[in-house]
């Protein structure tokens, strides 16, 4: 049943592929991602009782990204999946456990509900844009970094901030609650919060703010779309290190998040997806980070 | 001796408003509820000093009537003027002429969270813009007359309706109007009390007041009243002094009407 | 939670933007529904009319939407860019909480006999000095406990304004729990019981105007 079930799967894959290359062929966008090669008999090969042998045999995977991040992890109003980095982490991790994308049932995090949906179970894995912090590993489990970024302003073409400190005495906005808001806050600057990054860069071009801030890949993305308008400055004043998110009840999980994803570094498939999604935006592709290593468990 | 005063004060008020100028002059004025032809044709001239009393059947429209005289009731055709000028469709000048006529409602109305002394000099200072102290001491002296000066700092709702109802004649006499009118002013009254409200009225006549009064009271009627007004379906059936309308009224409908009730 | 106590100035100066908002939000709101209400009433067909269609429109449409139209719709057609943002706030709470104030008030209103209101009209008082000195007082005794809970709404509504630019209490609590996220339970009830002492105040002062009030009569 199982076996019969994973040749189908195997099936849409190609179907799919090839359908995606018919009609694919003036365009470059989204839909050009590179393929995953999908683990065959992928259960045998964790230890029985484990999380992962329990989501290979299911041959199902709940996982939960961004829906408003471009670049990161974005999802139109009419697409049928989310695109970006982290999705595409997301299908290295479930490719390993012999799970196709479409197999993928992806699920909006917001910024406010990720600890909460990997505690209920409501996700299995959250690759969200997700920053490794000490009080989040105490909730929840963090592996990691699969990338590295900061903290950056974007601007007006026009704007006269240069550097960190010309924002003093200005209004920066980004997403109400984030980390960056609290980070410029410290920079003296009056933080303004809106519930998009969408919502925040239309403040900046409309002239009601001085700048928007948040990870500097982010920014990118922002700024390739209206490259007359816009640009991102500073040198990146914080660091987030992205981490995938797992339950703290199954800490298997931590090495064998590590370790595929460090197998993807290392035969560019990280590479791939970054062009692919971030590298759009123009930025060079940078050198995958090293993961930290496990706790012993 | 009070009732020989009495009797000269209203021989000479007889004399003045037979003689006095038209101070309301209602011509051919109509008015409609719906279908219902509430006021018909209606000519009556008041003179001044003189005490008009209006009765007849309930529905008869003599409330209408009274509440036309300072527009309280739009009116669908006709004229009323007061001294003159005819009556202002709205706005500031019909506030103006509405201050020129006193009037005393059914329910007395007095205005529940004001005090008995703010209910008299609210309209002195704010349609008069008399100064508060002076508002408050001609309020004392109209409170006085009535008998309420010692509730002055009370609430409507701690008075009795006799009380409240002769605080409402203060309080519309301390606009120094040149008329008053009057719809009704014993009718939710206790029996106890209509006296004592009718003492306010006698004596108010007596003085020289320009009256209108919508009343059943046919006591006050004979006393005060220079004129009965009878009105039936509309319509002003008769006019005639008291004596003459109570001792030998001329329509079929006025001796109907005072048969029901003269009876018990 | 040390996060929380530790930056406990922070947790008092976000309730202090969440007081101004709904207290200058909320005087604004008495005074703009005042008006609405007596346009409404009154004599003059045009602003009656012209009352009950704000009314209609504002009452039906999402306060989300109204923050949308001040804070996105409007700056990005020129206008309002340089309007301090809770100056803003207070717009999108006041255009918004006075189209309720004007029907708790309209029905105080209409709960006060007409015999009042017709007094008022033969001691001479125009439409205006009607409504200031006999119809409104007692129609706002009539509305306390009506009106306090359309202030109760507004406080509570306040916390809209954090998705727009303000950092007041709901958006700093946001900061808490993204930073914090092992103490999410304790935050939110930290900032609930906050919201729950601010609307306390607003209930005992009606409560207090009330009792005052109806002592008075």
């Amino acid at each position: 049943m199982r076996i019969h079930r994973l040749k189908l799967a195997a099936v849409a894959v190609g179907l799919s592929t090839a359908l995606a290359a018919c009609g694919d062929a003036g365009s470059s966008g989204s839909s050009d991602t590179p393929d995953v090669e999908v683990q065959e008999d992928a259960a045998s090969q964790f230890e029985e009782g484990s999380r992962m042998a329990e989501l290979a045999e299911s041959g199902e995977i709940t996982i939960g990204v961004k829906y408003d991040q471009p670049g990161i992890g974005f999802k139109g109003a009419t697409d049928d999946a989310p695109v970006g980095f982290d999705p595409e982490m997301g299908k290295v991790l479930a490719a390993s456990l012999g799970i196709a994308p479409e197999d993928i049932t992806w699920k909006e995090t917001i910024s406010d509900n990720r600890e909460p949906f990997l505690q209920e179970g409501e996700v299995d894995l959250v690759i969200a844009s997700y920053s490794i912090t000490d009080e989040r590993r105490a909730i929840v489990g963090q592996a990691g970094p699969y990338y590295v970024t900061g903290q950056q302003l974007l601007v007006p073409t026009d704007s006269e901030i240069e550097t960190i400190g010309d924002v003093e005495g200005t209004e920066v906005c980004s997403v109400t609650g984030s980390t960056s808001l609290d980070n410029i806050e410290q920079e003296g600057a009056t933080p303004r919060g809106f519930d998009t990054y969408s919502e925040c860069v239309d403040q900046v071009l409309n002239g009601s703010i001085d700048a928007m801030t948040t990870d500097g890949a982010i920014l990118l993305g922002y700024a390739a779309e209206a490259p007359d308008d816009l640009k991102v400055v500073v040198e990146p004043f914080s660091e987030e290190r992205y981490g995938v998110g797992y339950s703290s009840d199954s800490p298997e999980m931590c090495q064998w998040i590590t370790d595929t994803i460090t197998a993807a570094e290392e035969d560019g498939t990280w590479a791939a997806a970054f062009e692919a999604t971030l590298g759009q935006s123009g930025v060079e592709t940078p050198e995958p980070p090293a993961m930290d290593e496990c706790a012993a468990a | 001796m009070a009732r020989v005063r009495r009797m000269t004060v209203q021989q000479d008020r007889e004399i003045n408003a037979a003689t006095g100028q038209p101070l309301v002059v209602l011509e051919k004025v109509n008015k409609h509820f719906g279908a219902l032809h509430v006021l018909q044709d209606i000519d009556l001239s008041i003179k001044r000093g003189e005490v008009v009393v209006v009765i007849g059947p309930s529905g008869s429209g003599k409330s209408t009537l009274c509440r036309a005289i300072n527009r309280l009731e739009t009116i669908d055709d006709g004229s009323i003027t007061l001294d003159g000028q005819p009556l202002p469709a709205e706005g500031k000048a019909l506030a103006n002429l509405r201050a020129e006529v006193g009037m005393v409602f059914q329910s007395f109305n007095l205005f529940a969270h004001k005090t008995i002394l703010e209910n008299v000099t609210l309209g002195p200072i704010k349609v008069r813009g008399v100064k508060k102290a002076d508002a408050d001491k001609r309020a004392m002296e109209l409170l006085e007359r009535v008998g309420i000066a010692h509730q002055a700092q009370k609430y409507p709702a701690q008075l009795s309706g006799g009380q409240q109802q002769r605080v409402a004649i203060a309080r519309a006499l301390a606009m120094d109007p040149k008329v008053m009118l009057f719809d009704e002013p014993t009718s939710a009254l206790d029996p106890e009390m209509i006296k004592e409200v009718l003492d306010v009225m006698v004596e108010l006549a007596e003085q020289g007041m320009t009256m209108v009064v919508v009343t059943h009271e046919m006591g006050f009627a004979r006393t005060a009243a220079h004129r009965v007004v009878f009105m039936a379906d509309g319509a002003i059936a008769e006019e005639n002094t008291p004596h003459e309308f109570f001792t030998n009224p001329r329509t079929a409908r006025a001796q109907d009407f005072l048969g029901k009730i003269l009876k018990h | 939670m040390d996060d929380v106590t530790s930056n406990f100035d922070l947790v008092l100066s976000a309730f202090w933007l969440t007081i101004q908002l709904a207290l200058i939000s909320g005087l604004a709101s008495l005074v703009l529904g005042t008006l609405l209400a007596a346009m409404r009433v009154g004599p003059v067909a045009v602003l009656r009319r012209a009352a009950g269609v704000y009314v209609n429109v504002v009452r039906n449409t999402p306060l989300l939407i109204v923050f949308l139209f001040v804070f996105i719709a409007i700056p990005n057609v020129g206008y309002l860019t340089d309007t301090p943002f809770l100056l803003k706030g207070v717009i999108a709470l006041t255009f918004y909480t006075s189209a309720f104030v004007c029907e708790a008030l309209r029905a105080g209103i209409n709960s006060v006999p007409l015999g009042q209101a017709e007094a008022a009209r033969a001691i001479g008082l125009t439409f205006g000095q009607n409504m200031t000195n006999v119809v409104l007082p007692q129609a706002f005794r009539a509305v306390v406990p009506p009106l306090a809970s359309v202030l109760i709404a507004l406080t509570k509504n306040t916390s809209v304004a954090a998705a727009f630019g303000l950092l007041e209490a709901t958006a700093r609590m946001r900061g808490f729990t993204n930073n914090n996220a092992d103490d999410r339970l304790l935050i939110f009830a930290t900032f609930a019981l906050g919201y729950i002492i601010v609307v306390e105040l607003i209930s005992l002062g009606a409560f207090g105007l009330e009792r005052r009030w109806k002592a008075a009569r």
